[in-house]
């Protein structure tokens, strides 16, 4: 295998994402990261300001807020979409008539731009005119606030989030599926091994990097959240339901502070990737003693 | 070992990659199409509306008019939401590709100037004799020292839209003092009717009323010292206001999703019937006109406070949002022509009479002629703001502050009016936005 | 209907051998009533799922007004918001444009995200540290908002002269998709065994047939995802879109819907029309190749 040394070959593989990849995103990112340590309108000539950004993000009470709750949203989508994501594959796995249709379907939502998966939602869960209080109201039970009251715009969103990802973890856990060998499977099934055990001891570990996909493209994605947030509430009442995305357009746009603005995206950028390594470091330790 | 059918789609594959390459390389050369040489002069209007044909007909009229009377000259009207428009405005202002002419908020516009994005339009004005066609609150607005770096666009003219007959049918009269309105408020709120509507789901701005309300509360006055730090938002005046705010919701003046609601989402409110007054402004003559309500409408100045400061019989009539011209113009002779040809026209009678039709008020001092009958919102709302007696303040006070802090002033109202936000806290909520500005 | 639930009560490989004779006939019974059970789950489960996707499909046939006052009526239906959708909006053209955004950066993204996932699970580098670390620089970009590139990206594509044209929007595209395309090709070529490859490599194969012949024919459930995520991406994208398209004649259609809502007014019967538009071609889209994610099921049995 001495040829797929050669390292011209491996340069010849690798340069061209690498490229495109550092001029579009690696320069980007630092090109903003530098904007961070400036008092910046958007006009005129920055003005260098140090670390007085980052000084006055961590006074921000509407930064702490944000931050919590993007960690709630984070904290149910992942607990409740991987495990109904992998279990939905496995269902549509089976050979049900119509499966095919299925399939699709259940990945519609994945392909509504987010912004009007906010839409279609605000009829749902407004509190005066939603379908869900509607509904709750015919069988007599009081209205329920389920966004733009105190505490549980996080948790709708969570739930809005988990319905327009479930059909895309979906589809790539239904790939991982398909990618196991056939051979292990059959040989498994004929050492008496029942459903159940299946799963659990060949098709779940055999999974692992599947598993780990889903949940890194999960965690990245909450922390992008924006749309929803910003077609359910806009952010309010007073920024209270804000993410951390939908307040950093808040404040780069809305109030054009475009350097705050940028020190907040590098924070933001930071948490995603610290928070995935994390899970990753965390994989990688349950992996070894097994 | 490797079947050909294999192969031959991942052939392909790699035929594709190159073909795709080819074809950015290919993309990238054909470069922005240049002005066509046709002896017609191209200049560039950008809007905050995407489909300003629709949302702006006022503006689409006038260029329609204007293009026809200059065929010499074509005017590429383009728009997107506000929030991507300013976004656009601002990474283009960085790069010198602004638009020709194009619509800004005043403060953004201020900074524009101030960067040096801005052409100077006193000298055009002079030239084009239109400096005096204004009100002299509209040219003192867009001013900063002898530059004038904005036109204005439409008329700022606010108020609280009131369903009459919701009212009568209630036993109620338009009220006049905020005691009235604390009234009815509590009579309409008893029978699950809204009082006020408004919705600050991403259209926390729909507080014109509130902010003419401050007027009544001794802004103008206050406003300089609390820009150079002489003097506090937190004050005892601006205290009571907000506290009265909060008196209103507390007499459930507001409608119950007033947090998930969208300003559009109000209008309809009160549109079909749902609500007596509405928080808007001018704008929203058309949408009225067509509704149902149209005949029962009528237009409110505001409250008047008896624990207010200074003159209480004030309506909100001002410019609001100018035009503003790129500075690049200025070197191409040809477009700086048709930049000044275009101005003209906009200011004319006949433009200023476009406007009118459309449902907006004009904005030189010509008199209009509007239809009693087919335009009775629009002029219910112009006989409201020339009725004896009645001022205007100079500006609409968020327009008088940078961009962070006029959010603040947003939020702090609307923070009182969801009960997120004590009296005091709202007034911090300012003050704390003030102090990171010094 | 019933006899293809009997099919799939079958299929089960639990059903294939029995660890005890007396045990069968309940186990039989009971993985029926699992397959039922399956069954009748899936159907309720994608109707969930389904249901405000129709209701933005039936909101669509609603005049404006009653969306918001009253979106349970249905007896004033209407395509008003189709006309107005169709005369708004330059459709042909914002397909057009889309399609080709997504046809040349899905294929370019994808091609080169191959390639470089291939070299940095299958190739030997002189360094393993290079690899994983080479690895985690293109994973890093997942962490990455949008916003954080708006502004610099622009400025990027003013100073290479490609402002303007398709390719400012299709250069983003594909840098943007090479970090998820990464991870899920990486991921994938590492859960996959390297048998097959090995044996052609003995039989003499070379990088290219390597690649082509061997490892993407294998690969094609995941090619087939990653080209249906990606061209879901480009027909959605908006921050991009709005910022990097200036002339309304290279408009997409993820634009579409924006078009509909002004500074003082939403129209949202246009706007659920817009969005019906936008959603159907992306769901024909997704139909075609999901076969080629289950195509890849008889691939992997045949090697098998």
């Amino acid at each position: 295998m001495i040829w797929v040394s050669s390292r011209w070959k491996i340069l010849l593989m690798v340069a061209p994402a690498l490229i495109v990849f550092t001029a579009f995103v690696i320069y980007p990112v630092l090109y903003s990261l530098g904007f961070s340590f400036t008092k910046f309108q958007g006009f005129g000539a920055p003005e260098w300001i140090g670390l007085d950004n980052y000084v006055a993000l961590a006074a921000d009470p509407f930064f702490w807020q944000s931050l919590q709750n993007t960690i709630v949203i984070l904290v149910v989508s992942l607990v409740v979409l991987i495990p109904a994501s992998f279990a939905l594959a496995l269902l549509l796995r089976r050979r049900v008539t119509g499966g095919g249709a299925m399939r699709a379907l259940v990945f519609g939502p994945a392909i509504i731009a987010p912004i009007l998966v906010g839409l279609i939602w605000v009829f749902i869960l407004d509190p005066k005119i939603g379908l869900l209080n509607r509904v709750l109201g015919f069988f007599g039970f009081a209205p329920v606030q389920w966004i733009g009251g105190d505490t549980l715009t996080p948790y709708s969103v969570a739930l809005v989030f988990i319905w327009s990802s479930i059909g895309f973890a979906m589809t790539i856990f239904y790939a991982g599926l398909q990618l196991l060998p056939a051979d292990v499977m059959e040989a498994s099934a004929l050492d008496g091994a029942t459903g159940w055990q299946q799963l659990r001891h060949i098709t779940v570990p055999m999974m692992r990097e599947t598993f780990a996909i889903v949940t890194i493209l999960m965690i990245t994605n909450v922390f992008k959240i924006f749309e929803l947030v910003y077609m359910l509430t806009g952010g309010g009442p007073v920024h209270r339901s804000e993410t951390l995305v939908s307040y950093m357009y808040f404040v780069t746009f809305t109030n054009q502070q475009y350097g705050y603005g940028m020190a907040l995206a590098v924070i933001i950028t930071i948490l995603g990737a610290v928070v995935s390594v994390g899970y990753l470091a965390l994989a990688r330790g349950r992996k070894q003693p097994a | 070992m490797f079947p050909s059918p294999h192969r031959r789609p991942l052939g392909r594959l790699a035929l594709g990659v190159l073909a795709a390459t080819a074809t950015i390389a290919a993309l990238a050369g054909c470069g922005s199409a240049g002005n066509a040489d046709d002896g017609t002069t191209e200049i560039t209007l950008s809007m905050q509306n995407p489909d300003v044909e629709s949302a702006d007909p006022a503006t689409w009229a006038i260029v329609e008019a204007f293009e026809e009377a200059n065929p010499d000259i074509s005017v590429t009207v383009s728009g997107e939401a506000v929030s991507e428009h300013l976004q656009k405005l601002s990474i283009a202002a960085q790069s010198d590709t602004l638009p020709d002419v194009f619509w800004v908020y005043k403060s953004t516009a201020e900074e524009m100037q101030q960067a040096g994005k801005l052409l100077d339009l006193a000298p055009v004005l002079d030239e084009l004799e239109l400096t005096d066609s204004f009100p002299e609150s509209t040219v003192a607005n867009f001013s900063a020292g002898d530059v004038i770096y904005g036109v204005p666009y439409q008329g700022l003219l606010t108020g609280l839209w009131v369903n009459e007959k919701i009212l009568a049918d209630n036993g109620l009269d338009v009220p006049v003092t905020f005691d009235d309105l604390v009234n009815v408020a509590e009579t309409l709120s008893a029978k699950g009717i809204t009082t006020i509507s408004n919705g600050a789901n991403q259209s926390s701005f729909s507080v014109w009323s509130f902010l003419v309300d401050l007027d009544r509360f001794g802004y103008e006055e206050k406003v300089d010292g609390i820009l150079d730090g002489s003097e506090q938002y937190v004050n005892d005046d601006f205290l009571r206001l907000y506290e009265h705010i909060a008196e209103l919701r507390d007499a459930g003046a507001f409608s119950s999703n007033v947090s998930t609601q969208t300003y559009q989402q109000a209008v309809d409110q009160f549109t079909s019937g749902n609500a007596a007054m509405l928080d808007a402004g001018v704008w929203a003559s058309s949408a009225i006109q067509d509704s149902q309500i149209a005949a029962d409408t009528g237009f409110w100045i505001g409250p008047q406070f008896d624990d207010g400061v200074g003159e209480q019989h004030i309506v909100m009539n001002v410019a609001s949002a100018p035009f503003a011209v790129s500075a690049t113009v200025a070197a191409d002779e040809q477009k700086l022509e048709a930049v000044k040809k275009f101005l003209s026209f906009y200011y004319s009678d006949e433009a200023q009479q476009i406007i009118v039709d459309n449902g907006q008020p004009p904005v030189t001092t010509y008199e209009p002629v509007v239809d009693a009958q087919a335009q009775s919102a629009l002029k219910a709302a112009l006989d409201a703001s020339t009725a004896e007696g009645v001022t205007s303040p100079q500006s609409q006070p968020d327009l008088l502050v940078p961009t962070p802090v006029a959010n603040a002033m947003y939020d702090s109202i609307y923070g009182v009016i969801q009960n997120q936000l004590t009296p005091e806290q709202a007034l911090e909520l300012v003050q704390k936005a003030l102090d990171a500005e010094q | 209907m019933s006899a293809h639930l009997i099919d799939a009560a079958i299929e089960p490989a639990s059903e294939f051998a029995l660890a005890e004779p007396p045990a069968q006939p309940p186990r039989r019974r009971r993985g029926r009533s699992v397959a039922l059970f399956a069954g009748a789950a899936a159907y309720l489960v994608t109707f969930l799922i389904v249901l405000p996707i129709l209701w933005i499909v039936l909101l669509s046939f609603q005049p404006s007004g009653n969306i918001l006052s009253n979106p349970f009526s249905f007896d004033q239906l209407t395509i008003d918001n189709y006309v107005r959708a169709g005369t708004a909006l330059p459709l042909l053209q914002m397909y057009g444009n889309t399609i080709l955004i997504a046809l040349v950066s899905v294929t370019v993204g994808t091609a080169i995200s191959f390639m470089a996932a291939f070299a940095l699970t299958r190739m030997i580098f002189r360094r393993r540290g290079t690899q994983s670390s080479l690895r985690f620089y293109l994973l890093a970009g997942l962490a990455v908002p949008v916003y954080i590139l708006l502004f610099p990206v622009y400025r990027l594509d003013l100073a290479l002269g490609i402002f303007g044209t398709y390719a400012a929007l299709i250069l983003p595209y594909v840098a943007v998709s090479i970090p998820f395309n990464t991870l899920l090709l990486t991921g994938f070529l590492r859960e996959f065994p390297g048998e097959i490859e090995e044996a052609a490599i003995i039989d003499g194969a070379g990088l290219w047939r390597l690649c082509t012949s061997v490892v993407l024919p294998l690969m094609r459930p995941v090619i087939a995802t990653i080209v249906i995520f990606n061209i879901v991406y480009v027909f959605n994208e908006f921050p991009f879109a709005s910022i990097l398209i200036n002339d309304p004649d290279m408009v997409t259609v993820s634009l579409a819907v924006s078009r509909f809502q002004g500074q003082y007014t939403v129209d949202y019967g246009g706007m659920m029309a817009a969005a019906t538009l936008v959603l159907l071609p992306q769901l024909v889209i997704y139909a075609i190749f999901q076969r080629h994610v289950i195509a890849g099921m008889t691939v992997g049995a045949v090697k098998g």
